[in-house]
């Protein structure tokens, strides 16, 4: 998270011989969905419409949302979920979760939806060969906020997380409280004391506690843990991560219950300590049958803050106790909880310690199992978006453009890479290659690069080691 | 026969009935189970254990004996002393602990103990207890003196269904009246339980949601506002009075939202009540 003053933006590399070429989708920060090809073209922009995310539909639609709450009594609620087609015609709405009357505001219904949603038909929102998300029915489960107060947690006002079903029609089928099943989540005293006394307080109707964070939320789609007869991987059960406690886990969608998890405490087995400390993850899911990977959890292992636990140096009450300042995908088994595919700054070619930023998003983030194997990747908080090979070749790579109306950031909290097929109101595009450009001699105009004017060849030099020695080791030692 | 009082030190409601029973110049032997009555009330204990409530959180002081009756509670104790049995129905045992008491169920007694009713919540609030009292719309005119005299700091309007249904059976423009009333007061909620109803064309069924809807309708109509608090309840039957319902499946967690969504077309602010 380290970026010079001046960069580039758009497609900055493309390999149309190594990527799962289509669009990507994303919500261009104050602006809307953008739909642009590999070679950064927007070849749509549903202007206006928000998305938290925005996700691709077959038929060149999207969903997102219209709105977003009063951020002064709200926390990243959005007022609802929409279908919107490539028109910018509202096919599918619903907001019926929650009458809100805020001061100075008209009152009205909202989903208080953020983070995620999923439409039946696709178990994670992006493209899985024969499994496109219904456009014309078909219910939603969408992940939304809840403000109540549960003495087991703190006697504080808690924005906690549901996730509820929604048919087509606008009825609610179903719904799971998080702070219901904190009994079930293995916090240790140390955690349990400073969430209460401070379960994330954030501003929205006064301070108000966002314990949990839940950031993602998918159905596990059929998977063969689930054809071997493991029942906590029925195709219905629902996975989730929780930012704030450094949580992934699965719900049993019959009866409520958490029956699979990974987090808080990754010091509690040996193959949980040799993954290492998860923390402030998003996007955690099932890779669906049919892509390669299917049956492994992928998940953004940001790092940066999150967790709760004893105090430590970096963290005097307990509160964001766990630090890391670079990011992780991984890909690992869930019965077994090996390491399968791992993409880190090391993975992207970068030094240790002084490298870690080259692949670093503190918050929001993605990753999304492509058919032929790679990796497309959202590293948020810079707003770049990468296609990786299963040898971690970069083989795309682009950055957002939209910095909003402030300037100060081209943030995107989630891309999608989508399928030609599904946007069948335009050609597909011609595609150019942008090899890797040598930074070395890329100036900016107004400067160019030259050769050294002059070089003397100092007498007696040694000549350069060919590893750098930085102040700090450079080696984990595995303590275990 | 003696009047005795079974008390418990530091219990602020034994306190307020022992103030009672002197500004009524009633005498009385006072028993502190926390103190040196702790072996008189054992004993009497142990001859009355059927008569005296006991939960998991013990006995609830004051007790009081006139030698004839058993009564337990500040609540009951006063309203019996103040008009012997007149005012069973109205007044109950409180689940409520601390400044708030309940129990006391403006539709369950006969209407012409309103005015003894009425000096035994004047006088519990006088003492500095928030008073929460229920209602099915029944004796809406005892709700209305306990709003004039503002003796409630809570109504629990309990709304059984469409008026047609009501069980115990409640005319429709009291129901309404006392709706209107319960919206006056300065803390309150609607609640339904979807509980099972015996059909006028006979046979026993859940309320349906498009009759909680109407319910719910029945509330807007009646407060002219759609923004009240209203909770729905699920009925379980191991719990039910009636031995008809008992064998009755519970409606599943999931059936409940379908009767939410209804709900809220006329009541905004419907929830389902936690089972946390």
């Amino acid at each position: 998270m380290a970026a010079p003053t001046i960069y580039p933006t758009g497609t900055t590399v493309f390999d149309p011989e190594k990527t799962w070429s289509g669009y990507t989708l994303y919500i261009a920060r104050d602006t809307g969905a953008a739909l642009v090809d590999m070679n950064g073209n927007v070849i749509q922009l549903w202007e206006g419409l928000h998305g938290f995310p925005c996700k691709p539909l077959p038929g060149g639609m999207v969903m997102g949302s219209l709105g977003v709450r009063d951020p002064q009594y709200g926390y990243m609620d959005h007022t609802d979920v929409v279908q919107v087609n490539w028109e910018g015609e509202v096919t599918w709405k619903f907001d019926q979760y929650e009458f809100i009357e805020d001061p100075g505001n008209e009152g009205m219904w909202m989903a208080r939806q953020h983070h995620d949603f999923q439409r039946e038909g696709n178990p994670v929102g992006y493209y899985v060969p024969g499994m496109d998300p219904m456009t014309e029915g078909g219910s939603t489960i969408i992940l939304g906020h809840k403000n109540l107060v549960n003495p087991k947690i703190s006697d504080k006002m808690l924005v906690d997380d549901v996730i509820y079903e929604v048919t087509w029609d606008g009825d609610i089928v179903w719904e799971w409280v998080c702070s219901d099943h904190f009994d079930e989540m293995g916090f240790s005293e140390e955690a349990k004391n400073i969430l209460c006394r401070n379960p994330n307080m954030v501003i929205g109707k006064g301070l108000v506690g966002d314990w949990m964070h839940i950031n993602s939320v998918s159905t596990l789609g059929p998977n063969r843990w689930y054809d071997a007869g493991d029942e906590r991987f029925h195709p219905d059960n629902i996975i989730w991560d929780g930012r704030m406690a450094n949580i992934m886990a699965i719900v049993d969608k019959k009866s409520g219950k958490i029956v699979w998890q990974v987090g808080p405490d990754y010091r509690s087995s040996p193959e949980l300590r040799k993954i290492g400390w998860i923390i402030g993850q998003h996007h955690a899911h099932m890779i669906p049958k049919g892509l390669p990977g299917e049956g492994n959890i992928l998940v953004f292992d940001n790092g940066g803050f999150a967790g709760y636990g004893a105090p430590n140096p970096s963290s005097p009450t307990g509160h964001n106790n766990a630090l890391r300042e670079y990011s992780r995908v991984l890909e690992f088994d869930p019965i077994t909880l090996k390491l399968v595919w791992m993409y880190t700054y090391f993975e992207a070619g970068y030094l240790n310690r002084m490298g870690r930023y080259h692949f670093f998003s503190p918050l929001i983030s993605s990753a999304q199992r492509l058919p032929n194997g790679n990796t497309m990747i959202t590293e948020g908080s810079n707003g770049r978006m990468l296609e990786v090979t299963s040898d971690h070749e970069l083989v795309w790579e682009y950055i957002s453009p939209y910095f909003g109306e402030d300037g100060k950031s081209n943030h995107v909290y989630r891309a999608y890479r989508v399928p030609c097929e599904w946007v069948p109101q335009v050609r597909a595009p011609e595609e150019i290659p942008v090899p890797r450009m040598d930074i070395s001699r890329f100036r900016v105009p107004g400067t160019e690069w030259k050769e050294e004017q002059r070089k003397t060849a100092v007498k007696g030099a040694r000549g350069y080691a060919s590893m750098p020695q930085l102040c700090v080791a450079d080696l984990t030692i595995d303590e275990d | 026969m003696t009047v005795r009082i079974y008390t418990a030190t530091g219990c602020a409601r034994c306190k307020i009935t022992k103030r009672f029973m002197k500004d009524n110049d009633i005498d009385y032997e006072e028993y502190d189970f926390k103190a040196d009555g702790k072996d008189a009330f054992s004993q009497f204990y142990r001859a009355n254990r059927k008569d005296i409530f006991r939960d998991k959180d013990g006995v609830e002081f004051p007790v009081f004996s006139d030698g004839k009756v058993i009564r337990q509670g500040v609540s009951v104790i006063i309203g019996y002393l103040v008009a012997g049995d007149d005012l069973h129905g109205f007044i109950g045992r409180s689940l409520l602990h601390g400044e708030w008491i309940d129990g006391f169920n403006v539709s369950g007694g006969d209407p012409a103990g309103m005015d003894d009713l009425l000096s035994v919540l004047a006088y519990l609030k006088k003492n500095g207890l928030k008073i929460q009292i229920s209602t099915d719309g029944r004796n809406a005119a005892v709700l209305q003196a306990v709003k004039e005299k503002n003796l409630a700091d809570r109504v629990i309007m309990e709304v059984r269904g469409p008026a047609a249904l009501c069980r115990p059976p409640v005319d429709e423009g009291e129901l309404k009246q006392s709706m209107a009333l319960t919206a006056r007061f300065p803390d309150y909620r609607f609640v339904t339980t979807v509980a099972p109803v015996e059909r006028p064309e006979g046979g026993i069924s859940y309320l349906t949601p498009e009759e909680i809807g109407q319910t719910a309708g029945m509330i807007e109509e009646a407060t002219g506002g759609k923004k009240h608090p209203y909770v729905l309840e699920r009925f379980d039957p191991e719990n039910a009075e009636k031995k008809e319902f008992k064998g009755l499946e519970m409606l599943p967690d999931s059936a409940m939202f379908k009767y939410r969504t209804a709900a809220r077309r006329y009541q905004v602010m419907a929830e389902i009540k936690s089972q946390r």
